[in-house]
């Protein structure tokens, strides 16, 4: 299966270009004044870096327990599956308490931070990519991990192999938890603030929280042009991962 | 060679076999026959040095592979080959499937390096000449018939030139032209002094490919002997029973 990456990639220039959208103005400050491009910056750097820690523990996590057997291994499934049902807004309560002045991390001051919101959704996209990712390790067909040993291979050689058998599922849980964590809203609202600086560059707004905010005041019109940038970001990461994927399954 | 000594296998409660002794000598083919569920799997899973029996011990020329500690047992194990009733193959090239044993004993940076574009090594081509897939290295395991893919499995094995070679049922599933390729492979490997223990319930099969038989029945073997002596004079009654079709499962 092949997606275009062409089209969506073609949106986001049409999308940030002022003279494609006359007249449009985002809390009195132009595309071209930055704050748009600040907000995706936001977006793009809070999720993604969520999302890289996530996977960095997400996806060990998921081999360790599927390729182990051990008692109470159906319960652990269910608490990780369980996870994403997760609300977002009682993730950014606990996020909230555990950086605010009282809260165990509060001497780090990290309330109303971008690391904060990195934080929550950490949270948030850990439980999606650690379960799909375990779906797909368990999908791998034992006889593959058997051949591996037999071959010669190492436990690590043979969850290697687990791991290649089962990317094109690993890639997904990747984009199920960013596609979690950049269209989220609750939990950034609570420990980010969707702050943005005098100049009216954004610290901790996130296009979501832009979104909800604009539509709260009735800027439709800004709310929906936020709203397609998030919609095309999510697009273009999605393609990229599916065409990387189909590449892969042409080697 | 490779010798399984009053060997004892079990699945929970249940015993598989009890006491078993058996040897695979280099440049033979031993054939072990039985009826399904008899326990062939087990004993090769055993003579594979991935399963440790409940007693009794496997050695490989002469070091038993469970009183080493694991670097050595891997080691060993490493010169044992193994084909599965089913293909197994991974989600890669032709060539990838069977360079897969002689990249798992490269050191991490020569298997870096060959993820760059570096061609087969010419062992890969040698084991995919054995069963008439040379040709075929770049195409991909997931666009192969069963036959072929059977066949790119016992190449995977052969690759690495192991003492060794055990198949488990390796034409269960595949047609007579495909069974003919991988029986001439057998042949091929004992040629080249490889030790070949075959599990089948095919009796012809064991007739044609192999010298010796080893009869596995009720939780051990009856009879081990030259394969046209144990055929046409049995001296176990249980195996004369099994070989005539009088003794049913």
């Amino acid at each position: 299966m092949s997606v275009p990456v062409e089209p969506v990639a073609q949106l986001l220039p049409v999308l940030l270009d002022p003279a494609a959208w006359p007249g449009t103005s985002l809390f009195g400050a132009s595309f071209r004044d930055g704050y748009v491009g600040s907000i995706i910056a936001v977006s793009l750097y809070v999720s993604l870096t969520a999302v890289a820690l996530s996977t960095l523990i997400s996806v060990p996590a998921a081999l360790a327990i599927g390729l182990a057997d051990f008692p109470g291994k159906g319960f652990v499934k269910s608490v990780v599956n369980t996870g994403m049902g997760f609300p977002s807004v009682v993730v950014g309560l606990v996020v909230l308490f555990a950086v605010s002045n009282q809260g165990p991390l509060g001497s780090l001051e990290l309330i109303f931070t971008r690391e904060a919101m990195i934080m929550s959704q950490f949270v948030l996209a850990t439980p999606p990519i650690t379960a799909i990712s375990l779906a797909a390790v368990d999908g791998v067909d034992d006889g593959v991990r058997d051949a591996a040993r037999a071959l010669g291979g190492t436990r690590l050689d043979a969850a290697l192999v687990v791991v290649k058998e089962a990317r094109y599922g690993i890639a997904t849980a990747v984009l199920a938890g960013f596609g979690r964590a950049i269209s989220e809203v609750g939990s950034v609202l609570i420990v980010g603030g969707n702050i943005t600086g005098a100049d009216g560059i954004s610290k901790t707004r996130t296009l979501t929280t832009a979104i909800q905010l604009e539509a709260r005041q009735g800027q439709y019109e800004t709310a929906m042009v936020l709203g397609a940038v998030l919609v095309a970001l999510v697009l273009t990461v999605n393609a990229v991962v599916v065409r990387f994927g189909g590449r892969g399954a042409q080697g | 060679m490779l010798r399984a000594t009053d060997a004892s296998a079990s699945y929970g409660e249940v015993a598989v076999f009890r006491d078993l002794s058996i040897e695979v000598d280099a440049g033979e083919v031993l054939a072990v026959i039985g009826p399904s569920g008899v326990g062939k799997t087990t004993l090769l899973r055993l003579l594979a040095l991935s399963h440790e029996p409940d007693d009794g011990s496997v050695a490989l020329d002469g070091t038993e592979a469970w009183a080493v500690d694991a670097a050595e047992r891997l080691a060993l194990r490493r010169r044992v080959g193994f084909v599965f009733q089913e293909a197994n193959l991974f989600d890669a090239s032709v060539a990838r499937n069977v360079e897969y044993g002689l990249r798992v004993r490269r050191s991490w940076a020569d298997r870096a390096g060959s993820l760059f574009g570096r061609s087969a090594p010419d062992a890969v081509h040698e084991a995919l000449d054995v069963v008439g897939l040379a040709d075929e290295t770049g195409r991909h395991a997931a666009s192969l018939s069963g036959g072929e893919a059977q066949r790119v499995s016992f190449a995977r094995a052969l690759a690495y030139e192991p003492d060794a070679l055990l198949l488990d049922e390796p034409t269960s599933d595949l047609d007579p032209r495909n069974t003919a390729v991988i029986e001439e492979a057998i042949g091929e490997a004992r040629d080249r002094g490889i030790g070949v223990a075959l599990a089948t319930h095919d009796m012809h099969q064991a007739e044609r490919v192999a010298d010796r038989v080893a009869v596995l029945l009720d939780e051990g073997i009856t009879e081990v002997g030259p394969t046209e002596r144990v055929f046409e004079d049995p001296a176990d009654e249980r195996t004369r029973k099994f070989i005539s079709g009088e003794l049913v499962y």
